[in-house]
């Protein structure tokens, strides 16, 4: 029985880590209790174990030390930071704005207001990040409008509660950033690798509504020109959106000689600044020379769009580190709630408290994490996993499927800081083990936990909706008509076709890697390569790449055995390992850069990989 | 029991006063932080010391804040169980985990953290980073976060037994998602009015 024991120890483990958590005791100190009371057993059996135990009591030494790694930890900086931005942002009224105004663009044409709650979401996602903000923002504010209107409630409800969770999977989300830092790779490659999938799912959720809008036109109803409360005047907005391209690509022109492949992006926001500055211009010099709408929907669109630039666009650019961009970032929402007047000692102080409680949990659970990780892997823990995961049949896809289907399940129960910290650990020596891309997976793992804040029954947007929604009989603020309430099952029911469609964009980034894998350099694929060998220039040195066809290189490197993450290392490598992936002077997905860099793929992996440029030889 | 009761409200009062002053160390580092990069940009030149500032002051943030976040009964639990069972039993859990999960873990890192830090001290330690900080202070901070967590394992042991002889009312009674989920909405609706 002690010998079984003794031989079993990891599985009994993993077991008893379940009950402990289900108790309901705080997770990081549950954590921590299994931990050590599996290394008191572990030291005890060792000698049973046939070698499969390696705990001794001097090991315990070593856990200062590991949480000394918790607390000198650079990447999870970045979480303070953010989650302080998101807080003043959502206290500066900035949701409400958006919604009100894009609401009144959007809304006379069918699907409309849905549509602005879908775009809104996103753009709240970028910037406050916050789940709870958004959908509770929506609630109060689009919700009454699309049902005044006649609105399908369960379209509305899903709507809103989906739009909210894009805060989860649009950079620069948080969990974005554990998923980095538990799978080992920099936080600016994840930003990189989550922002197609992130976009696609928004045209997606839209999609959605443009279909309803055809099959099921009165689910969606146009709203009367009237409520346009500022007036119509589209006419001028687009005017002053061609004025805005046109003046973006003149300034690409004009920059592109001095900033290359960044001559987009600064084009753009030289072609933004212009417009901003001409219609403040405009109103308050009286001039109006643009309709009231247009006027609106530029002064409110701009501010988040520039904090957003600020904040992915620095990084995306190279220009800031992910931790630098978030403490940019909170301190652009110090500015925008000031210039909004809606900074006061009570919101800081409030911000701070709450960043400070949210730091004090998430730091506490990793450092529960890892001590339990000490004794885990001293009873060979992560081999009887990675075992287990590797000789799922189907290889790659059987472990992709395995692993998807257990987060599911354990997101109904656990949120992401749980899972991210408990669960990733075990599967990432298995992945390395398939070859399986990192980056890849997390945004994979990182859509699945998104879709645990919409199923019912235990959803968080779907209680911070059913929080807001109204409950019983009430009379319209405007009509005065007596309207029904939004019944819980009808919040449960809007949500499903949404939860669909997440899972479909999972399978989505499964059968296509290169929506994530662009964020490394492009993958040559060596027959179609001429390469004309680098002479040891610095950086900017030219290479003759010519890259060879993008679609096939996700075949490529799966038959390279032993090097599965094949990144293209053409430039010499001034510090190679180091080279933060962030420099990555990547314009985007469209132009294949002209300057290859290292990513950091390779770099993991030294031992097993040569650089490609080798292999070429 | 009045005179625990006395030091536990003792340790509550201390660790509240520490773990509100340690947000302001968060807006300190989002300062330096931008002021970093910035620089960095700027004059293409950067520092060690500032640069391990920054974890520094979060590091000091999130480890003398742990234990106000046990006072207030912040620390995520799993509640598919807990938020089911009665509140006699959730004290039972209560008082059971912070004895024998809570109070060992601390207190044994407590004592591997005192020889830790103090080695730190007598060498002098400073980053191996050039130009970085001297590293003891925050091995220091490690430890501080540990012997309060520990101060207020006490406090809330001592407080559970007063709540579960009826002595007084449990001042952070449990939610569950959803009742928190509909606390937080008020929040914000509350703000929003204003």
């Amino acid at each position: 029985m002690i010998e079984f024991i003794a031989l079993n120890l990891a599985p009994i483990m993993f077991a008893s880590l379940v009950l402990f958590l289900i108790l309901g005791y705080p997770v990081a100190f549950a954590l921590a209790a299994n931990g050590l009371l599996f290394f008191f057993i572990g030291v005890e059996l060792a000698p049973l174990s046939g070698g499969s135990i390696t705990l001794d009591w001097p090991l315990l030494n070593t856990l200062p030390n590991r949480i000394w790694g918790v607390m000198s930890n650079d990447t999870l900086l970045a979480i303070p930071f953010f989650t302080f931005m998101g807080i003043v942002l959502e206290r500066s009224g900035m949701a409400e704005d958006l919604l009100d105004t894009i609401g009144q663009l959007f809304g006379p044409i069918r699907g409309g207001v849905a549509y602005a709650v879908i775009l809104v979401g996103a753009l709240l996602a970028a910037t406050t990040g916050v789940v709870a903000a958004s959908v509770i923002a929506m609630g109060l504010i689009s919700l009454p409008i699309m049902l005044r209107y006649g609105y399908d409630r369960r379209v509305a409800a899903g709507t809103i509660a989906a739009s909210g969770t894009l805060a989860q999977i649009v950079p620069p989300s948080l969990v974005l950033i554990v998923l980095a830092d538990q799978l080992g790779r920099s936080v600016g490659d994840m930003y990189h690798g989550a922002i197609l999938p992130a976009l696609i799912l928004t045209g997606l959720y839209m999609a959605y509504i443009f279909l309803l809008s055809i099959f099921r036109p009165e689910a969606v109803p146009a709203l009367p020109p009237e409520v346009r409360t500022l007036g119509r005047g589209v006419t001028s907005l687009m005017v002053a959106f061609v004025a805005l391209m046109a003046i973006g690509y003149g300034a690409h022109v004009w920059l592109y000689p001095t900033q290359g492949a960044n001559a987009d992006i600064l084009g753009a926001v030289v072609g933004v600044l212009a417009i901003y500055a001409y219609t403040l211009i405009d109103k308050t010099m009286g001039l109006n020379t643009m309709s009231r709408l247009a006027q609106q929907v530029i002064i409110v669109l701009i501010p988040p769009l520039a904090l957003i630039f600020l904040v992915l666009g620095t990084i995306f650019i190279g220009l800031a580190t992910p931790t630098e961009a978030g403490a940019m970032g909170a301190v652009g929402a110090l500015v925008l709630a000031f210039l909004k007047r809606r900074l006061s000692l009570a919101v800081i102080t409030g911000a701070l408290t709450a960043t400070t409680r949210l730091s004090a949990f998430v730091m506490f659970i990793l450092i529960g994490a890892r001590v339990f990780s000490l004794t885990f892997y001293g009873v060979n823990g992560h081999v009887w996993v990675e075992h287990l995961l590797t000789s799922v049949p189907g290889g790659e896809y059987g472990f992709l499927f395995v692993v998807n289907l257990v987060l599911f399940v354990l997101g109904f129960f656990l949120d992401f800081f749980e899972l991210v910290f408990i669960i990733v650990p075990l599967i990432v020596p298995a992945a390395d083990a398939l070859g399986i891309d990192l980056i890849w997976l997390g945004v994979i793992l990182a859509l699945n936990m998104q879709t645990s804040f919409l199923t019912p029954p235990f959803g968080f947007a779907l209680f911070y909706l059913r929080s807001v929604a109204p409950k019983s009989r009430y009379k319209d603020t405007v009509t005065g008509k007596l309207e029904d309430p939004v019944r819980t099952n009808q919040i449960y029911a809007g949500a499903i076709p949404f939860i669909v469609i997440q899972l479909a964009m999972v399978v989505m980034v499964i059968v296509f890697p290169q929506l994530v894998l662009h964020y490394k350099a492009p993958v040559i694929d060596p027959s179609t390569v001429k390469i004309e060998m680098p002479t040891l220039q610095p950086l900017g040195g030219g290479l003759g790449v010519v890259l060879g066809n993008r679609a096939g290189w996700a075949v490529d490197w799966e038959h390279r055995p032993g090097c599965r993450h094949p990144a293209v290392a053409a430039a010499p490598a001034p510090g190679g390992l180091g080279t933060p992936p962030a420099l990555q002077p990547q314009g985007g997905l469209g132009a294949p850069p002209a300057l290859v860099q290292p990513g950091a793929g390779w770099a993991s992996h030294p031992q097993r990989c040569r650089p490609l440029q080798a292999v070429i030889e | 029991m009045r005179g625990l009761l006395g030091l536990s409200s003792f340790i509550d009062r201390f660790n509240e006063i520490v773990g509100k002053a340690m947000g302001w160390l968060i807006l300190v580092a989002v300062l330096v932080s931008a002021t970093n990069a910035v620089v960095r940009k700027v004059f293409s030149t950067s520092s060690n010391a500032w640069l391990e500032l920054q974890w520094y002051l979060f590091g000091a943030a999130f480890m003398l804040a742990a234990a106000y976040t046990l006072r207030q009964n912040e620390h995520v639990r799993i509640d598919v169980l807990y938020g089911r069972v009665s509140d006699k039993t959730r004290q039972w859990i209560d008082l059971l985990g912070h004895l024998f999960f809570l109070m060992p873990f601390v207190l044994l890192m407590v004592y591997y953290l005192v020889p830790y830090v103090a080695q730190s001290i007598r060498s002098g330690e400073v980053s191996t980073n050039s130009g970085g900080l001297i590293i003891w202070p925050a091995k220091a901070i490690l430890l501080a976060g540990f012997v309060l967590l520990s101060l207020q394992g006490i406090s809330e042991i001592i407080k559970k037994i007063a709540i579960m002889q009826g002595l007084i009312e449990d001042p952070h009674p449990f939610h569950n998602a959803k009742e928190q989920a509909e606390l937080e909405a008020q929040a914000l609706i509350e703000e929003a009015q204003k």
